[in-house]
């Protein structure tokens, strides 16, 4: 009983946000157009926080997921600027943001650098990288073609008035494509036995280095997507736009790992900490509290769950 | 009688709530910034007065949160939105908010047929009464140097309008129009160019003055001449914006004679004045508000 409460207390936790908001809020939360808009509004932390779970599974994880989505944002507003086609453009900053997750990967189990130490290196390589490249600029206004700014505006129209937009749309694709990698296919269990205990995924034979080398990839790949959505979505792109990515996808794992067995990470429960903290961003901006009350509350919530977990498990 | 006071009571506490309905969200990525604070600082002074419920919503550097918290404040049905950020990068937000009918006011923003109106300085005027005072300080006639940046817009019309004011005066030659390398932030690549000048005209008198678009290049300039021991000529030099390094240059009293700034708190109280006018329904024509600036010399350059 106590153990099922600690491993739900986070999905009651968003359940009841959502409920304190549909009341307080009845004419304007609960409505298609609002709900549509968080999910547009949370879909570039969602795409960087779901592929940031890959290597958190195993136990791993990547501070320089922010800059690199910098630095894919940077790369393909250059390209236009050079005139590259849009698609040429976008390919260019996604296979930069696998080369960035490949140069994370090799450091950490080929050179054997502590996660935290070589992706906060990389971090600083990235952004450096990324002013460098823009002159420290931000690139907008006619360098961004209008067909990859267009891409945020878009969206599949229901009905009258209810459009999904296409960046929701993205983001529930990379949702589940991580999700059956992770939870479905042999790839996925061996991450998970690497976050398990690396050395008895040793001893079975696995082949942990280049299955830590291909995890980081893909989160770098993942972050490069994110970029690219923030990019279209601001029309431009700017060296430092994507820095606050980074903290917030490393709390929405943190959330979701509270509700697993064994406190590991599984995306759908990273999807959960996304929605807490997009829906607080939401809800608490139409309540009009203060924008540093409400870092506070999602720092405070970060804690409370985590706490409660871990103080949960300890008493088993 | 008790009755009547009840009744009274009631009366103004339903007035109190129906006059104070209306709603403002101020949101920027800038507030960290000394210059937004005051922005809205002058802005939140009005909207006390106006009995406004304001919103102010940091996003921390995030440009696109501040589309999102537009979404929102839209979702929200507030009466008007005041941003300080590029316009164009937050048009998806914008676009939202003229869809809902919801006027958005730029507050030192930038131009934009989304926004109702821009409330800022005007850099033309600004560049006007700084090389006015350094054409009429030197006598309308010598050698002038010009530190401009043409590849920055609002930096670039202030070049313009020196080189204007300069070309009228017949007795007046621009000897160098340099564009300094910025990416240090300015200062030391103008003192290293301002140096070279400085060797390529060595008669006593031979230079008049200094017109920097910004400070730090007069700075630049500044150090340059009093490392040659060349301060004691009368070279005048102008910079703009004011910022607190060249406010004590000028308050010290040596070569740096002008600079312009700008009142910050005055464009949040006039951002106030055409949010109140929009949010009135009035159709403001001004696509762009000027908030005026003042001279800083030695008189009143201290903070």
């Amino acid at each position: 009983m106590l153990k099922h409460l600690r491993q739900s207390g986070t999905l009651i936790g968003l359940l009841g946000i959502v409920l304190f908001f549909a009341l307080q809020l009845p004419d304007t939360f609960l409505t298609a157009r609002n709900l549509l808009n968080v999910s547009q509004q949370i879909s570039m932390l969602a795409v960087t926080a779901f592929t940031m779970t890959i290597v958190m599974v195993m136990g791993d994880f990547d501070l320089s997921v922010g800059s690199t989505a910098s630095l894919a944002g940077i790369v393909a507003a250059v390209l236009f600027a050079a005139g590259w086609p849009v698609w040429a453009g976008v390919a260019a900053a996604l296979a930069i943001g696998v080369v960035g997750g490949l140069l994370n990967g090799a450091l950490v189990a080929y050179v054997g650098i502590l996660p935290f130490i070589a992706t906060l290196g990389t971090l600083t390589i990235f952004s450096g990288t990324a002013f460098l490249v823009s002159d420290g600029k931000t690139i907008f206004g006619r360098d961004i073609p209008p067909g990859f700014a267009g891409f945020a505006r878009s969206g599949v129209t229901l009905t009258e008035g209810v459009t999904v937009p296409a960046m929701s749309i993205a983001a529930v694709l990379v949702l589940l494509v991580v999700y059956v990698t992770l939870e479905h296919t042999i790839y996925g269990r061996r991450l998970y036995a690497i976050g398990g205990n690396v050395h008895a995924a040793e001893l079975a034979g696995l082949n942990v280095r280049r299955l830590r080398l291909s995890a980081f990839a893909l989160t770098g790949l993942g972050a490069a997507m994110a970029g690219l959505m923030y990019a279209s979505r601001v029309a431009s792109a700017n060296p430092t736009q994507g820095a606050g990515l980074m903290l917030d996808a490393i709390a929405a794992v943190f959330l979701g790992m509270t509700m697993g067995r064994q406190g590991e990470p599984h995306v759908m429960a990273t999807l959960v900490g996304v929605l807490i903290l997009g829906i607080l961003d939401n809800g608490l901006t139409q309540m009009n509290v203060d924008s540093y009350v409400r870092e506070i509350l999602i720092g405070g919530i970060v804690v409370a769950a985590v706490a409660m977990s871990s103080y949960g498990r300890a008493r088993g | 009688m008790k009755l009547t006071i009840l009744a009274t009571a009631a009366a103004i506490a339903w007035s109190g709530t129906t006059l104070s309905a209306e709603t403002v969200a101020v949101i920027t990525p800038y507030l960290a910034q000394p210059g937004t604070q005051a922005y809205v600082e002058g802005f939140q002074a009005k909207a006390a007065e106006a009995g406004w419920t304001v919103n102010v919503i940091d996003t921390a550097g995030d440009v696109a949160a501040v589309i999102s918290r537009i979404e929102d404040a839209v979702t929200q049905k507030v009466d008007a939105i005041v941003i300080n950020v590029d316009p164009a990068q937050v048009a998806a937000g914008l676009q939202t908010a003229k869809d809902a009918g919801i006027p958005v006011i730029g507050m030192d923003a930038g131009t934009d047929p989304l926004l109702v109106t821009n409330v800022t300085s005007n850099g033309y005027a600004m560049a006007t009464e700084t090389s006015v005072y350094l054409a009429n300080r030197i006598g309308g006639k010598g050698g002038v140097v010009m530190f401009v940046f043409d590849a920055f817009p609002p930096v670039q019309i202030r070049g313009v309008m020196a080189d204007a004011v300069f070309a009228n005066y017949p007795d007046i030659k621009v000897i160098d129009r340099i564009t300094p390398d910025v990416q240090d932030g300015g200062i030391a690549d103008s003192r290293a160019k301002m140096e070279a000048i400085l060797a390529a005209n060595p008669e006593p008198g031979s230079i008049a003055g200094v017109w920097a678009a910004w400070d730090q290049p007069a700075l630049g300039a500044l150090q340059a001449i009093e490392a040659a021991g060349r301060q004691g000529e009368g070279i005048v030099v102008t910079g703009i914006d004011a910022n607190p390094q060249a406010r004590e240059a000028i308050a010290a009293g040596g070569n740096f004679e002008a600079s312009m700034a700008q009142d910050f708190v005055a464009m949040g109280a006039a951002a106030a004045d055409a949010t109140r006018r929009a949010m009135a329904g009035e159709t403001i024509k001004e696509k762009v508000i000027y908030v005026p600036t003042v001279l800083i010399t030695a008189a009143n350059a201290a903070p």
